[in-house]
């Protein structure tokens, strides 16, 4: 299991220390109610890479990615505290509105959500409801360039029109891919992005994660180890609501710090 | 003996028969070496299952069949002049022959021995009238030797039926009572007839249907041999005449339009003013609403829902109405300077705006189921992208929640057509054609009621006319039930 | 409105990068109009909610109290006649001028002269001519009165009960208002004295139909409701408990239960009037079951509460889990046994429920009583359900079309009655749910 995991390591290019930090949290806790979901989770995520969040189920990995574009907001039990920074600027100060939060901060969902509408209008939801294109052509622009980036214009270029929910899992995934894509945000959140898909699908979802790495920074939770080693430069070990472990993948992987980390990477929980 | 008694007497034969057969199992028991397939209290049940059921079922049998066969018999004594006549006489005839027959029935033993098949029937009559029970006027000679017939063939035939009703019982107990063994599978033959119970109980929804369908489609059949289909549909006046009953006269017209249009105009007021209202109510409490509001607002709205509709009715003739009324007096007093009311205190107005009342929490309850169950995956996909909340209903949810929305719509539509009370009382009775809302329409509710109440014939267009306005009304509703319900079933699956 | 929403960023982040537009303040405010719109339909909504009963309990809740005058009375022989003259024949008893008493007392109580016929027919104005009954109905009770004299509480009659209520205008000229001057005068001589009073209308739930509005009550209507009520629970239960039993858990999926589905569906949605015509042709022109008669109108009620009573029950039974039925036919229980045993107890508080919500639906329905000629004058207490009968709804229809102002009085009373009944039972449902919800 190790070697396989070390193997795979090597596709993925050394993390780059001298990266800027996009976003910041420190002391994240969150309430469910009665229930206390995180212990104050303190991480930087460096701009244009990928951080990957780890971590058995029920850690709270996928709260805490919640928490980075206010997700949680929807939650009616659930209770934040703390600080979490994009850009130097508290994302749950008052001030700061959330739609346009979410406009820089967008999310990919664990279950591929297409509306039940066409894959075209799907793209264009978000630069509509934004005001981002002028025109139609400017629209339609922005349509193509999103699903070329998300690797789906070769498979759906000639019917734009159908409707997003007939694609295959791994088709409707890279959709809502493109979907978050088109509002051009600086951050992508994905939670669990190929738990749903096949392995040929999720290759095909990995390949454009690393692509995407150019202009973007990426949040992703996920599951499985070797995605992790596949896809991120860096990676947080979460456990029971506390951050176990943050470094460079590739530290992770070969030589943790924590024996928790080293438990779980070797199969002995999780 | 009446069937009142009858039926109690039935159950008293399968208990005593349900008790020897416990008694019986109990006593196999006892002996040592018998292993029983069922437990005592299985073997009674069998034995009052075979008691009680086949004897009532012959009860209904008999209740169904013998006045159909009677009345058969009776109608074929009448004289080939009759007979040769339109069935409308033919009815009306019996009708008359029934009512002298029943009248008999009342006389004391003394008077009743006077009546011979040769009495005039000048002489019964007077008889009847002494006792103070009224007779048609056109009752004649022949129509004695009838009532005396339809008289003993139903006295015989009562006296027949409770006979086989009670043999049929103890047959079915004392054969059931034989059959206890220790191998009988009374429990299986228990469970069996249950199971035939419980699907009787749920084929009753279906025999409602059919009996509603087959009760009005007889009725108006009957009402279109008198009336043309196309005098009645397409007719624009409404004036049945009560006064002409019975006779061969003009019965008046009996044009369907303006009760449709009415009916159409007052529940597209209501719609207007209910759909939006409860559409936006359930939006906010879907989408809005944090758990305390809506666990106060809730069943708040809700308490509109229960409230009876003749409290609408009532709330509409006594406050609405004449608000409205003094208020246009009002107005027009501010604009013209004289104080004259252009709104009628029952109006289409009127109605259409307490229906609305009603219809509110109909919308908002139905809405609100559809909208939650529009999946959070789209809502947050929505968000995610930095919608806001307005945004996210208008652009994902309320399309993805739109054939639930347009099935919601069709049943309340379908409501507001059929609701009977609040019209009766606010719309008023005249049958006029026009757009006015100020103005006081009917619908086709109203008009069922006004021709069935009151002390009317059976068989006169006056009172059929009815059943042919109940039918298309079913009609119009079972096309808008059905279609809504497919919808929404649908919908449903496609979320599951 | 762009700039200003880049200048404010400007002026708290100044030295950050500028922000893209996206036009957040216009959005916004579509947001809060959006949100507004939600709020305006809930207040209207529940404004109905509140000028409905607002207007119901204004004009009802004087129902309950009935203005009764005391007069002495003297149950003189004249009248009357002796009591042995009663033990033999009870004719003039029951035909004697009983109003002819109270107007001798209430000249009496007054101190006004026989002679004076104005007078005369003024005071007699002031008392209910259900008088008539109540009288008869002391002396027929206890013949020893005869001859004695008591003090009664009689009812005052309804102009007098309205305007002692305040819902005539009594600053109007005196011939047009139902009241005289002359009749004020003797009220006020009467309160004096203390004869006048204000007291509970036991009568408004105990007398049945009548023309005058201070005899007429709904105790006859509230009767024959219950019976159809009985009818309802007894026929409506075990039949819905049944058959959502054989749907939800014996029917196979085919044609014919998906037929029963769509039809039960449909059914919940026929319009009520509809099944009054079916009651009108089946029960009474095929059955011959009389006219009027609660037997009817209880199975009018039945069929269409069934659909009701069949969705609440399958709901309740669906709501059971599977662990319990594998858990029954584990031990070796036959399938019915398992769903008698076992699943059916677990379902009865939901089943219950949603049986008493379709009483209640069933308790405020009018239309198809109407058609099944449930319009009757019923002034006595119906024996059996086959006798005629009125219903609680129906009463209260008939009440709405009469013109007298002290109807509308009643007419609202029995409508506070009827919902005092929905709440009782609705409350309860809700209680019923709450003490019993389980979960698994």
């Amino acid at each position: 299991m190790m070697e396989n995991i070390q193997a795979t390591l090597h596709k993925g290019p050394a993390v780059e220390a001298s990266r800027p930090i996009k976003m910041t949290s420190k002391d994240v806790i969150v309430h469910y109610g009665a229930k206390q979901a995180l212990n104050g989770i303190t991480l930087d995520i460096p701009e244009r890479q990928v951080t990957a969040l780890i971590g058995p189920s029920g850690c709270g990995k996928s709260t805490y990615l919640r928490c980075l574009n206010r997700m949680n907001d929807t939650i009616d039990s659930a209770k934040v505290a703390g600080k979490i920074l994009l850009d130097g600027e508290d994302v749950y100060d008052p001030d700061i509105d959330v739609v346009e939060l979410r406009a820089r901060v967008g999310m990919v969902f664990q279950k591929p959500n297409p509306f039940p509408k066409s894959i075209y209008e799907n793209v264009s939801y978000g630069p509509k409801i934004h005001g981002l294109a002028h025109s139609k052509q400017e629209m339609d622009e922005i349509v193509h360039t999103s699903l070329r980036k998300a690797g789906l214009w070769r498979e759906v270029h000639d019917r734009l029109d159908e409707p997003g929910t007939g694609l295959s899992g791994g088709q409707q995934q890279r959709l809502c891919i493109a979907r978050a894509i088109a509002v051009s945000p600086e951050v992508i959140l994905m939670d669990e992005p190929c738990s749903a898909l096949d392995p040929i699908a999720t290759a095909t979802v990995e390949e454009l994660i690393d692509e995407l790495r150019e202009n973007y920074t990426i949040v992703i939770v996920t599951h499985s180890m070797q995605q992790a080693a596949r896809v991120s430069q860096l990676t947080a070990m979460f456990h029971l609501g506390d951050l176990a472990e943050v470094g460079p993948t590739e530290k992770m992987f070969s030589n943790p710090d924590d024996k928790r980390t080293q438990d779980y990477i070797t199969g002995r929980f999780g | 003996m009446s069937t009142f008694t009858i039926i109690p007497i039935v159950f008293v034969i399968g208990l005593v028969g349900a008790v020897m057969a416990y008694r019986r199992s109990r006593a196999l028991v006892g002996k040592d070496g018998v292993k029983m397939h069922s437990r005592p209290t299985y073997h009674a049940s069998f034995v009052a299952c075979w008691g009680i059921i086949p004897a009532l079922l012959t009860l209904a049998v008999w209740l169904i069949v013998s006045p159909i066969v009677i009345s058969t018999n009776v109608s074929g004594n009448f004289p080939e002049g009759v007979l040769a006549q339109s069935q409308l006489t033919e009815g009306l005839a019996y009708g008359i022959v029934e009512s002298i027959g029943t009248g008999l029935r009342v006389l004391p033993d003394d008077e009743r021995a006077t009546i011979t098949d040769t009495t005039p029937v000048a002489d019964v009559t007077a008889l009847l009238r002494n006792r103070g029970i009224p007779t048609a006027s056109a009752a004649t000679d022949w129509m004695v030797p009838l009532a005396l017939q339809l008289n003993s063939l139903q006295f015989w035939s009562r006296w027949a039926m409770t006979l086989v009703v009670f043999v049929v019982a103890v047959a079915g107990t004392f054969w059931s009572y034989r059959q206890i063994a220790p191998r009988l599978r009374a429990r299986n033959n228990v469970e069996r007839i249950v199971n035939g119970a419980l699907i009787a109980a749920s084929s009753i929804a279906i025999m409602t249907t059919v009996g509603i369908v087959f009760s009005m489609l007889f009725e108006t059949i009957d009402f279109f041999s008198r009336i043309s289909p196309a005098e009645f549909f397409f007719g624009t006046v409404w004036e049945p005449r009560f006064s002409n009953v019975g006779s061969s006269g003009n019965a008046g017209s009996f044009g369907f339009i303006p009760l449709l249009a009415g009916t159409l105009y007052i529940g597209a007021v209501a719609m207007l003013i209910a759909v939006p209202i409860g559409l936006f109510a359930a939006i906010y409490m879907a989408e809005y609403a944090d758990n305390r509001t809506r666990s106060i607002v809730k069943p708040l709205l809700e308490v509109l829902a229960g409230i009876p509709t003749i409290v609408y009715g009532f709330f509409a003739l006594i406050t609405v109405g004449p608000f409205l009324r003094d208020l246009s007096a009002q107005i027009s007093g501010l604009v013209s300077g004289n104080y004259v009311s252009f709104i009628e205190a029952q109006s289409v107005l009127t109605a259409g705006l307490v229906m609305a009342i009603m219809l509110i929490p109909f919308v908002s309850s139905l809405s609100d189921d559809i909208i939650t169950s529009v999946p959070t995956s789209l809502r947050d996909g929505s968000l995610g992208l930095g919608a806001t909340r307005s945004e996210t209903i208008k652009r994902v949810i309320l399309p993805a929640a739109l054939p639930g929305i347009v099935s919601a719509v069709l049943l309340t539509a379908s409501r507001a057509i059929g609701e009977t009370m609040i019209v009766v009382l606010a719309a008023g009775v005249a049958a006029n054609l026009t757009l006015n809302p100020f103005e006081p329409m009917t619908t086709i509710t109203v008009k069922i009621v006004a021709q069935l109440t009151g002390d009317l014939e059976f068989n006169t267009p006056q009172t059929l006319v009815a059943f042919a306005l109940g039918m298309t009304l079913f009609v119009i509703t079972l096309c808008l039930n059905v279609y809504a319900l497919y919808i929404v079933r649908k919908y449903k699956e496609q979320y599951e | 409105m762009s700039d200003a929403t880049a200048n404010g960023i400007a002026d708290t982040a100044a030295g950050r990068k500028p922000r893209r537009d996206i036009g957040i303040k216009k959005r916004y405010a579509a947001e809060r109009r959006f949100k507004a719109y939600g709020i305006i339909a809930i207040a209207i909504g529940l404004g109905f909610l509140v000028m409905l009963m607002w207007s119901i309990f204004s004009k009802g809740y004087t129902a309950f109290w009935q203005t009764e005058i005391q007069v002495p009375i003297t149950f003189s022989e004249q009248v009357i006649g002796t009591a042995e003259q009663a033990n033999d024949s009870q004719t003039k008893l029951l035909m004697a001028n009983y109003p002819q008493l109270a107007r001798d007392g209430l000249i009496q109580l007054l101190g006004i002269s026989a002679d004076d016929k104005k007078a005369v027919s003024a005071a007699n104005g002031l008392i209910s001519s259900g008088t008539r009954v109540t009288l008869r109905d002391i002396v027929m009770n206890d013949l020893s009165v005869i001859g004695t004299t008591e003090n009664v509480w009689l009812y005052a009659s309804s102009e007098l009960d309205s305007a002692l209520k305040g819902q005539y205008d009594l600053n109007v000229p005196e011939n047009r208002r139902p009241i005289s001057d002359l009749q004020l005068e003797y009220i006020d001589k009467l309160e004096q004295q203390g004869a006048i009073e204000q007291r509970f209308n036991w009568g408004l739930f105990t007398s049945g139909a009548s023309s005058r509005a201070e005899t007429a009550g709904v105790g006859v209507a509230i009767i024959g409701s219950l019976y159809m009520m009985l009818i309802v629970l007894v026929l409506a239960l075990p039949i819905g408990v049944a058959a959502s039993i054989y749907l939800e858990e014996f029917a196979p999926k085919n044609k014919f239960t998906d037929l029963i589905e769509v039809n039960i569906n449909n059914l919940a949605a026929v319009p009520s009037i509809v099944f009054g015509l079916l009651g009108l042709a089946v029960f009474i022109n095929w059955f011959g079951l009389p006219r009027s008669a609660a037997l009817v109108g209880g199975l009018v009620l039945t069929l269409m509460t069934l659909p009701t009573i069949i969705i609440a029950t399958r709901a309740a039974l669906r709501a059971v889990p599977p662990s319990i039925r594998a858990a029954a036919l584990g031990l070796g229980a036959s399938k019915n046994q398992t769903v008698f045993h076992h699943v059916l107890p677990l379902a009865m508080p939901g089943i219950l429920t949603g049986t008493i919500i379709g009483l209640a639906q069933a308790l405020g329905e009018t239309a198809p009583l109407l058609l099944i000629g449930m319009v009757a004058f019923v002034a006595d207490y119906p024996s059996t359900p086959l006798d005629p009968s009125t219903a609680l709804p129906v009463q209260i229809y008939m009440w709405a079309n009469e013109a007298e102002r002290a109807f509308v009085e009643r007419t609202s009373g029995a409508i506070i009655i009827l919902l005092g009944f929905l709440a009782i039972m609705n409350v309860s449902a809700i209680l019923l749910r709450r003490r019993f919800e389980r979960r698994w």
